[in-house]
């Protein structure tokens, strides 16, 4: 019994090491830059050995002097000074973070609902007796499995304004600070409505014929089924949906990367978008930390009013 | 067995092979002399060289960096591409010359600097050299991170090139403070080019003058001339390539994409005051060197940038999402009268797979304003003659050895074979790898250079393309006042927040002011956070201001 007890934990051992390494660690890490401002040097001492031949010899090159190799010692110095909650202030008077708070927000709150009720509708069609539903549904769930930074570089061909296949519109897609933010939603709703569709097509299939044959005989059409039926049978599921969909959301990334860059000017640079930058391209690694954990801890908020809300409907 | 005993004949002749294969780059000559013959990319040319000019390291039986390998970074454009091309073209020559192995890795433009810095800042030596910009170096070479060079030129063992060759204003780019770290690769700078056979047709410079009142001057002296014509032209079909219409002025103005370059250039005559030597007020650009104040949001800065926001209106409204590539090519399709870019230009409009317009592309010096802002008097300034004011602008990108790399010598070598004279004439002269021209060698005698109109003709150019462009390089790059360079840490920082900014004034989301107030008051964060002092120590010493 004790044996099978300590095995236990032996074969928990794994994951609790997964856990640690690759969650706990890079969280905490991150937590301690965000208050610390880090100069990371590395000093560099080089030492020239004499290269031997094969009979133990020092080898010469071509001047007759010794050849020689060089032994590099590194030695990490990483300076830590802590600066308290500047980063965190210096996040309140940053124009480049308002702008990327105002794009993400407008993406989360435009993408997201658009393709929850996209993704509803066309649920509820594909729920029907519809002709060559199963290969349509193949198709209406191919989006799914593209790479996002692979569908920012083919929309780029696609909304490309001068000779593009979209040229004839005259739209500006990607010149113009508010076409490209709507190019930015666009592609995400293409990627990510099929997901919820697949979502609430499951859902909508566990419902029981019979109330639809009940609300029918009592004379519902299809606003009062889906008003008194569907809805309220799907709204754990449209939940689940909206909350994936909305951290995902806030992660937004890859698309406007390859489609837009940020631009023009930042008028599609998200948040993470912004922290990716000012943590690796110009290695203010404190104050990119410090975007993420806002940027979690809005999230976090957010969810949590959301489910006590939901909680306290139910109860 | 059948299959085993016919493999195993066929390894003797594989091995014959192999020896053959690998020893068909380099031929050396009885007479002293050594032809490198260079591969389709390059029309299977043969560059002639001497033992003298190689190095005593390499020798017809030398090998000798037998067993090592070296690793090499470059922005990713493939082994027929731009910068990255040449590498793959002169690798295996040098693994034939030196026995030893090169990996090529390749990393997008926007991934380059990340990558570079993540290595050198944890010291994690992956890298042996990296093909970096000149504006790099203030991140690289202060902390530490790069090989100083000078010991290994001057030890004659490798191939020899020298900083001799560059002018002035290329050479401080391979340096600071007087060490030599960057090896000779690429000399960047803009240039405006131009459809002189458009220019230069009667109807459309009667037309002209009836519209301006003046004659239509090919090529322009002035920036405002320019836009005129820009304006001119922009809408009518002057081209018979197609039935469309076409531009004035294209630009690649994508965010991230090096469209602030684009303004630099540009706003250098309207800002830049000239004098003998740098003082507070001249020859400065980017901050009073008194106090790292930025200076980018001065009047000159707005004025140009009101400039460029005009001048964008005579080319196509989508440039505004366009990078390098897509600009060129609206040029070289013969849709624009002017573009104002690096030297690579020059040479793909000789490339007639890409380029519509060889012949009738003409370069010449950047134009300039005819006013300035004189940060003495706080006024602007009229000029009766154009000023010239030179550029360096871009990365003039070439290798930079890593401190952390083990084989410094034979990464030395291998960058430095592409530096000795004949190879860097040969690949000025070529469009595809992205090798601009800049040194002696390749301006030709009329403008104190070695180079004759030959060379370029026998690499494909018209002569008087070639003609107007090295010479149109040597004056940009020996004008009497340069826009000075930004080599100071967080260089890349700087222009990244000026670039952000640019490009939402030419989309029109903010307006000129607004635009470069925001730049400067980002700048100051910057400077603030990086160290004001220790900015401005290194700011003076990279633009020679004597405080």
């Amino acid at each position: 019994m004790r044996w099978t007890g300590n095995i236990r934990f032996l074969l928990l051992l794994p994951a609790v090491i997964w856990v640690l390494a690759f969650t706990v660690f890079p969280l905490g890490y991150s937590l301690y830059l965000a208050f610390y401002k880090l100069e990371q040097k590395v000093e560099v001492k080089r030492e020239k050995v004499p290269v031997l031949d094969n009979e133990g010899k020092p080898a010469l090159d071509s001047q007759g002097q010794p050849r020689t190799k060089n032994i590099v010692n590194k030695q990490q110095v990483n300076v830590a000074t802590f600066i308290g909650l500047d980063n965190f202030r210096r996040l309140l008077r940053d124009p480049q973070v308002h702008s990327a708070v105002r794009v993400t927000l407008t993406f989360v709150l435009i993408a997201v609902p658009t393709e929850l009720a996209l993704g509803f509708l066309l649920a509820t069609l594909f729920n029907q007796h519809l002709f060559g539903r199963p290969v349509l549904r193949a198709i209406m769930i191919l989006p799914i499995f593209a790479t996002p930074l692979a569908v920012g570089y083919s929309f780029f061909t696609i909304f490309y304004e001068v000779g593009g296949p979209l040229a004839w519109t005259g739209i500006a897609f990607l010149s113009h600070p508010n076409w490209a933010l709507f190019s930015v939603i666009l592609v995400d709703v293409w990627q990510w409505t099929p997901f919820c569709f697949l979502v609430f097509l499951a859902a909508l299939q566990g419902v029981p014929g019979e109330l639809y044959e009940a609300a029918r005989v009592d004379g519902a059409n299809f606003l009062d089924m889906l008003k008194e039926v569907m809805l309220p049978l799907l709204t754990p599921t449209i939940v689940i949906v909206l909350l994936l969909r909305f951290a995902e959301a806030l992660k937004l990334f890859d698309i406007p990367f390859a489609l837009t860059g940020g631009g023009p000017g930042v008028a599609t640079q998200p948040l993470s978008l912004l922290a990716f930058r000012t943590g690796l391209r110009f290695f203010d690694l404190g104050y990119a930390s410090a975007m993420a954990y806002a940027l979690l801890a809005a999230a976090m908020i957010v969810i949590t009013l959301f489910f006590r809300r939901l909680r306290e409907t139910y109860d | 067995m059948h299959g085993f005993k016919r493999s195993m004949l066929a390894l003797p002749a594989l091995a014959l092979f192999a020896v053959s294969a690998s020893a068909q780059n380099v031929e050396w000559k009885d007479d002293g002399t050594v032809l490198l013959k260079l591969g389709e990319a390059y029309n299977n040319a043969v560059i002639e060289t001497t033992r003298e000019e190689l190095g005593s390291e390499f020798g017809p039986d030398k090998k000798p960096f037998e067993g090592v390998t070296i690793t090499v970074t470059v922005n990713g454009a493939g082994p027929k591409g731009g910068i990255s091309g040449p590498l793959y073209q002169f690798r295996p020559i040098w693994e034939e010359l030196s026995g030893g192995k090169v990996n090529i890795v390749e990393l997008p433009f926007e991934e380059h600097y990340t990558k570079m810095m993540l290595d050198l800042r944890n010291g994690t030596g992956q890298y042996d050299a990296f093909m970096v910009g000149a504006f790099w170096y203030g991140d690289v070479v202060p902390a530490g991170y790069a090989y100083a060079i000078d010991e290994l030129q001057k030890s004659g063992k490798y191939p020899k090139w020298t900083y001799d060759d560059m002018p002035p204003a290329l050479k401080t780019l391979h340096q600071w403070k007087g060490v030599g770290y960057g090896i000779l690769n690429d000399g960047d700078g803009q240039v405006l080019y131009y459809r002189n056979d458009v220019l230069a047709d009667a109807t459309h410079q009667e037309a002209f003058k009836k519209e301006y009142g003046y004659d239509l001057p090919n090529p322009p002296q002035t920036w405002q001339q320019l836009l005129d014509i820009s304006k001119y032209f922009n809408g009518k079909n002057w081209d018979s390539n197609d039935a469309d219409p076409d531009s004035g002025t294209v630009l690649h103005l994508k965010v991230g994409q090096q469209g602030h370059y684009h303004f630099q250039s540009l706003s250098a005559s309207f800002v830049i005051n000239p004098g003998e030597k740098v003082t507070r007020t001249q020859n400065v650009y980017w901050f009073d060197p008194e106090d790292m104040k930025p200076l980018i949001n001065s009047p000159g800065h707005v004025k140009a940038l009101e400039f460029l926001q005009e001048l964008h209106k005579t080319g196509p409204s989508a440039q505004v999402g366009w990078s390098l590539g897509e600009a060129w090519d609206y040029f070289l399709r013969g849709k624009a009268i002017f573009v104002f870019s690096w030297g690579d230009v020059g040479a793909l409009c000789q490339d007639t797979s890409r380029s519509k317009i060889k012949g009738k592309c003409a370069a010449a010096m950047l134009p300039s304003s005819n006013e300035y802002y004189d940060f003495e008097k706080k006024e602007f300034m009229k000029v009766e003659q154009p000023r010239q004011v030179g550029n360096t602008t871009g990365g003039s990108w070439h290798g930079v050895i890593s401190n952390f790399s083990a084989n410094p010598e034979a990464v030395y070598s291998f960058l430095s074979l592409m530096a000795i004279r004949p190879v860097s004439k040969l690949m000025a002269t070529v469009g595809w790898d992205g090798v601009d021209p800049g040194f002696s060698y390749q301006f030709l005698e009329e403008d104190g250079g070695t180079a004759k109109i030959d060379d370029y003709v026998k690499a494909g150019w018209d002569a008087n393309d070639a003609k107007t462009y090295t010479h149109a390089y040597h004056e940009l790059f020996y004008a009497p006042t340069m826009l000075t360079y930004l080599r100071i840490p967080g260089s890349f920082e700087y222009w990244d927040i000026l670039d952000k900014n640019l490009s939402a004034a030419m989309s029109g989301e903010k307006n000129a002011k607004q635009a470069l107030d925001d730049t400067a008051t980002a700048w100051e964060g910057v400077t603030d956070r990086i160290g004001r002092d220790k900015q401005k120590a290194d700011y003076q010493a990279a633009i020679g201001y004597q405080p």
